[in-house]
């Protein structure tokens, strides 16, 4: 596996990720600008000018015709993917800390920091991709978060719920039209942030990371604890794979703990686990600070990885990947 | 230089140059690969004729058409302009990551053959006896208890005479006796760590400590044969596991000798001791 390096960046990677089909992937990092790029070569497709503040969240709609970006300059923006231009920014009291379309492309949700005076929040906008420049200032929705500021949220399966995750450890279940909450439950650690929320590909269960340096695999229905991963070191992202049953955990030392460390502590590795047996079977290395995201290509066929060290690396899987079985997957596949 | 064409801009030199090169030639062999002779003027102002023999494999992908047209976009922002392939600036290519998924990964097996290796190393290393140089180790070596190590004869005794000889300034063979040993015994030299001098006769090093020992592990060895007054073991500063040797100090000398002698070869973790008297940093 040679992995591609990507160092468009500046500074620390924020998000990464690919578009539906898995030919483009979109990185945000703290200097401000959004790149994209042509996952199978590591070629720069562009990139998106406009934002004067740090990036902490990216995502793609489900055509790849639109781009919502969220930043630390108290706006969400939305790009068209192919020119690069800005259709349209949402200004805000806080920064954005998390953006994420709906399954279908028509809502766009957003979370807002919580800050002196405002409340953590979580905003839904509708998205008419036919309208371009022309998109709704009104809010569809817009949820409190009283208790505690959610970090990461997305929709569930057909855009039924909005889960999101908080500071304190926990996992909140919205009704996605009505914002009213159904459950909450202490996924992780008391005060343990969760860092990170990915979906399966179904979008009826998803994983959460935490910095209480475990993953927990979590049903969106009901928000039972189906899996828990358990690493040690602070998670910051982590990633469930198609095709293979396995899941991608990425995180090592805090940022401002590493310079006190050798890198053969800082653990800077990307975990491979087994989704089901919840054992881990491998790791990537590579980068010389933590992973700040990892993101996994819709179809299974590789990773990639942005870290605090301002570079995205794309692996793309070979053979030992596709073939590792457990014995009783083995047998299972003979009968 | 072209300056005598008028011209200050010193970047179209190349240009200039670059059309005396002969014009890249591609040859068609017979068994269907091609050769590419190009030129080049290098860095130092060299001409470089490079011949690269290749073989163009065609490889048929089929894509969704989504994909296929995305791949036709023009580059925008940054990317503005540049030609189609990857940029050397933003995209490079790293080492080979061998990665083999099996089950019960654990970090250490990554290690692993850097174990095995040092194992190996060790097998082909001669067993040698320091006090008789024969095909055992030293603890088994049958003068172990009437001959002194080899190289360093008489250490033990060595030290004790040290003083009265450094004290008889001017006696014996030599007339100059270094400052740092003169009146060694007054103790009153001009030693760094000035007048509190730690008592290095009673102080045993010890070699080759497991890295995962600790400092009481091994004061409760040692304290068997006697009061052990100090135990230092060095540690990594960054991994804080312990380096491999550490001294232990004795009140009384004779209890550090019957230590030295009883530790040496003795077995701790997984490793086998080595104890001798520490030596004056001198």
């Amino acid at each position: 596996m040679r992995p591609v390096l990507l160092s468009g960046h500046e500074r620390a990677l924020t998000q990464v990720k690919y578009n539906p089909d898995g030919d483009i992937i979109f990185s945000v990092s703290k200097d401000h600008v959004v790149c994209a790029w042509y996952s199978g070569n590591g070629e720069r497709l562009g990139t998106y000018h406009g934002h004067v503040g740090a990036l902490w969240s990216v995502d793609v709609d489900p055509t790849s015709t639109l781009l919502a970006t969220g930043g630390a300059d108290n706006t969400m923006r939305l790009w068209e993917v192919k020119t690069g231009k800005l259709l349209k920014t949402w200004e805000f009291a806080t920064s954005i800390k998390r953006v994420e379309f709906s399954p279908d492309g028509r809502l766009l949700l957003g979370v807002t920091e919580k800050r002196s005076g405002h409340l953590g929040t979580i905003v839904v906008y509708e998205i008419d991709p036919e309208k371009g420049e022309d998109q709704s200032d009104e809010q569809y929705l817009r949820i409190l978060c009283e208790e505690s500021k959610a970090t990461v949220a997305g929709f569930s399966y057909l855009a039924k719920y909005i889960i999101a995750g908080h500071e304190d450890g926990s996992v909140t279940q919205y009704d996605a039209k009505t914002g009213e909450e159904y459950k909450n439950v202490q996924v992780h650690e008391p005060d343990m942030m969760v860092t990170d929320l990915q979906w399966a590909p179904d979008r009826t269960y998803f994983i959460t990371a935490s910095k209480d340096k475990t993953a927990k695999l979590v049903s969106a229905f009901d928000l039972e604890i189906l899996k828990s991963y358990s690493t040690d070191t602070p998670l910051n992202s982590a990633a469930i794979t198609p095709v293979k049953d396995y899941v991608i955990l990425g995180g090592g030392q805090a940022a401002m703990d590493v310079t006190t460390t050798s890198a053969r502590q800082g653990k800077f590795e990307a975990r491979f686990y087994h989704k089901i047996f919840m054992e881990e079977i491998g790791r990537v290395r590579g980068h010389f600070g933590p992973l700040n995201y990892v993101a996994v290509h819709p179809k299974g066929e590789g990773y990639c990885s942005g870290g605090e060290d301002g570079y995205v690396r794309v692996h793309h899987f070979d053979k030992a990947y596709f073939d590792f079985k457990y014995e009783v997957e083995r047998e299972q596949a003979n009968l | 230089m072209s300056g005598t064409h008028g011209r200050t801009d010193w970047a179209e030199d190349d240009d200039d140059l670059t059309l005396d090169l002969p014009q890249t030639q591609i040859i068609k062999n017979k068994d269907g690969t091609e050769t590419i002779i190009s030129y080049k003027i290098r860095d130092d102002g060299k001409r470089v004729k490079t011949t690269q023999r290749i073989k163009r494999t065609v490889i048929k992908r089929t894509v969704n058409p989504r994909v296929a047209e995305r791949k036709t976009w023009s580059k925008f922002g940054a990317e503005k302009g540049k030609p189609v392939g990857p940029q050397s600036d933003t995209t490079s290519v790293g080492e080979n990551i061998v990665f083999s998924p099996r089950p019960g990964w654990k970090a250490s097996t990554e290690d692993k053959s850097e174990v095995e290796k040092k194992k190996a190393n060790l097998k082909d290393a001669k067993i040698k006896c320091r006090i008789c140089s024969g095909d055992h180790w030293t603890t088994k070596c049958p003068f172990k208890d009437t001959m002194a190590p080899e190289g360093e004869a008489g250490a033990a005794e060595l030290a004790d005479d040290v003083p009265e000889v450094a004290g008889a300034l001017g006696g014996g063979g030599s007339s100059y006796v270094p400052p740092h040993l003169r009146n060694r015994g007054a103790g009153t030299g001009e030693k760094m760590g000035g007048k509190y001098e730690r008592d290095d006769l009673a102080t045993l090093r010890v070699t080759n400590v497991s890295e995962f020992a600790e400092e009481n592990d091994l004061r409760d060895m040692f304290s068997r044969f006697g009061h052990v007054t100090r135990v230092f073991l060095a540690k990594d500063r960054d991994t804080g596991r312990a380096k491999g040797f550490a001294f232990v100090s004795f009140a009384d000398r004779t209890d550090a000798a019957k230590a030295c002698e009883k530790m040496d070869g003795y077995g701790f973790g997984h490793l086998i001791l080595r104890v001798e008297f520490a030596k004056k940093a001198t």
